[in-house]
């Protein structure tokens, strides 16, 4: 007998998500897929508008890293503009872009993730949610908020008092950091990074406790793919791309970020709106590959920062070749990267060049195709624009971190469903293992609407005729 | 006493815009020092930043119920929001009622004393686009007034 067991909606991840899994005649798992609810026609949305918007609309379409889209966008336009920007106005996009991942990964860190940490997997989800934290670890809690709240101030700084930015243009920043709030981002930046430290030694003691839950938990095999500087070092704005195999080898490395397609293509499957990014050379699906936190530390040699860089080089010793394979293992690469970021907030600020006037330069020159390319908190984050000799868009491309993350994350889904159920049999606390597998990648689903509505954890048990035969609820 | 209003939505959306249009239409109208109105597309927790600090706050969002009619106005209070729309059962998501909770239980002092949410009923969203449907384009003004009402209860 054939059946199918759905997960809907995927909780505590931040958009919505449904997973189904389909067991063969014996009642193991055949396949397991992660079907993302996207919303369409955002390329027709997109033609005709000036580049110069498309900072501003970007920066709308996702709620979770506006600055993210906001930057990949403005960089896309500077590319189309040809122009290099001022020494300040690449230290301020690079501030803003610190902010939003040091506020990212907090959110995720603390208020999603951390409760199965501190609560453990198994232990009951009345407890094992983010009040449960705040109702027995209310300081651990509380440092989650304060770190947002920095990186929030940062944005709203330099983003003109808006929730959303408006601090990107092509050609540069639109507005300069005054003293004073150089000022107040010093005063706070050392207490901050001390509550970074904090976070890292959390999950660092965690995996260290659970290296064995770790190591078998949705663990696979994969490529990775993140930006590197010129000395290797993790890079979250700008660098080169650099893609190892999961022995580490290094496969591409100094490959300029506007030549992405010449290493990256992507697969399309008929259940699934978004698509499949894999590796060129190595095919489909063999090519797959990681981004984000772990396929950022797993193509570096390093962090620019010291405290940082120190965890970096912890955290490589515990993989082979300084590759770190288990999913679980997002969350401490996370982690060091929301130390880093903020190590280089400290840095940035400490320079005054970052408050100096010259943040724009203008060109009269349009070139017909600009790209974008990031590290957002999810991972690489691409923007490619095509536009006519006006300005106007003609074609857009975008490749989202969780795009690049799909096929690692029906893999992560289809290993823990492997390891639950057996013989037609579903063992106890597959739900909430699914989740926390998903979770790992801190997958944004958000380009559904947030519209108020019910979020309930529901698995159905359906007959190959699609006849729903059980319904599970959390 | 300071005041926030607050529009939820993402104008690209269609009906998902509502809570943002509704915000542009009041930051328009409403020239008042101690009322800031403003707009956002955040989920949740992003959300509790920028209420803290408030005394009152007012947001408007979308909303989709079973059974209710598209262009339907709903005036809630977080008590009622815990009960009718956050289930019970499950309190391991982060939606804007548990964003609330935690902000009550980790930042007491500096959460508003009031919080009201204005809903409007709309239609599942399928794609980008920037139009609205008629019925929910009809509820601005009506919200726009409500949400005036609410704010300056000393003109009633």
């Amino acid at each position: 007998m054939t059946r199918k067991i759905i997960i809907e909606p995927v909780t505590r991840i931040e958009g919505h998500g449904k997973v189904t899994i389909h067991l063969d005649d014996k009642g193991n798992v055949d396949k397991a897929r992660l079907h993302v609810t996207q919303v369409r026609g955002f390329e027709k949305f997109c033609e005709g508008r000036l580049f110069w918007e498309m900072p501003l609309i970007t920066a709308r379409i996702c709620g979770i890293c506006p600055v993210s889209h906001h930057l990949a966008s403005a960089k896309a336009g500077d590319a189309i503009l040809g122009v290099e920007l001022t020494p300040t106005a690449e230290m301020l996009r690079r501030l803003i872009h610190m902010a939003q991942l040091v506020q990212s990964h907090a959110l995720h860190f603390f208020h999603l993730a951390s409760p199965d940490f501190l609560f453990g997997m198994d232990a009951d989800p009345a407890k094992r949610n983010i009040m449960g934290v705040i109702a027995e670890m209310p300081e651990i809690a509380k440092k989650g908020v304060k770190i947002r709240a920095f990186g929030q101030k940062i944005i709203e700084a330099l983003g003109d008092k808006r929730v959303h930015p408006n601090a990107a243009v092509p050609g540069g920043m639109a507005k300069a950091l005054s003293l004073d709030k150089r000022g107040e981002i010093l005063n706070q930046v050392d207490d901050i990074i001390a509550d970074c430290q904090f976070a890292v030694d959390l999950i660092k003691d965690y995996c260290l406790q659970h290296s064995e839950e770790a190591a078998s938990f949705a663990s696979f095999r994969t490529g990775y793919l993140g930006l590197v500087d010129t000395d290797g070092n993790v890079e979250y704005y700008d660098g080169t791309l650099r893609l190892k195999d999961s022995k580490g080898i290094t496969l591409e490395d100094n490959v300029a970020s506007k030549n992405y397609l010449s290493i990256i293509e992507e697969a399309v499957e008929d259940w699934s709106y978004l698509k499949f990014p894999y590796y060129k050379r190595m095919g489909y699906p063999a090519g797959i590959y990681r981004v984000g936190p772990l396929g950022r530390l797993n193509v570096a040699d390093g962090c620019d920062t010291p405290l940082a860089n120190k965890e970096f080089q912890n955290f490589k010793s515990l993989g082979s070749e300084g590759i770190v394979q288990p999913s679980l293992y997002y969350h401490y690469a996370r982690m060091i990267e929301m130390l880093n970021t903020a190590e280089k907030i400290k840095q940035l600020v400490q320079d005054e060049l970052i408050c100096s006037q010259e943040i724009w330069v203008n060109s009269a020159k349009i070139n017909r195709e600009g790209i974008g390319v990031i590290e957002a908190p999810r991972g690489t984050l691409v923007h490619h624009y095509w536009v006519d000799a006006s300005g106007k868009i003609e074609k857009v491309n975008l490749i989202v971190a969780t795009g690049h993350n799909n096929s690692a994350m029906n893999r992560a889904v289809y290993e823990v469903a492997r390891e639950f159920i057996k013989d037609g049999k579903v063992t106890e606390g597959i739900l909430n293992r699914v989740e926390v597998a998903i979770r790992c990648y801190d997958p944004c689903l958000s380009c559904s609407t947030h519209a108020l509505g019910q979020m309930l954890l529901e698995v159905a048990i359906c007959e190959p005729d699609g006849n729903v035969q059980q319904v599970l609820r959390s | 006493m300071r005041t926030l209003v607050l529009g939820i939505g993402n104008p690209f959306l269609g009906d998902d815009g509502i809570g943002f249009s509704i915000a542009q239409e009041l930051a328009r109208v409403v020239k008042d020092e101690n009322i800031d109105v403003k707009d956002a597309n955040l989920p949740g927790l992003n959300l509790l930043e920028l209420i803290i600090g408030y005394d009152r706050v007012i947001i408007i969002d979308a909303i989709m119920t079973d059974d209710g009619e598209v262009g339907e106005i709903y005036r809630l209070k977080p008590e009622s929001f815990v009960k009718t729309v956050h289930p019970a059962s499950s309190a391991h998501d982060v939606n804007l009622a548990t964003a609330i909770e935690i902000g009550k239980k980790s930042l007491a002092e500096q959460m508003p004393a009031d919080i009201i949410v204005f809903a409007v009923e709309i239609q599942e969203v399928a794609e980008f686009t920037d139009e609205m449907t008629r019925k929910v384009k009809e509820a601005i003004p009506r919200v726009v007034n409500l949400v005036l009402e609410e704010i300056s209860p000393s003109e009633e």
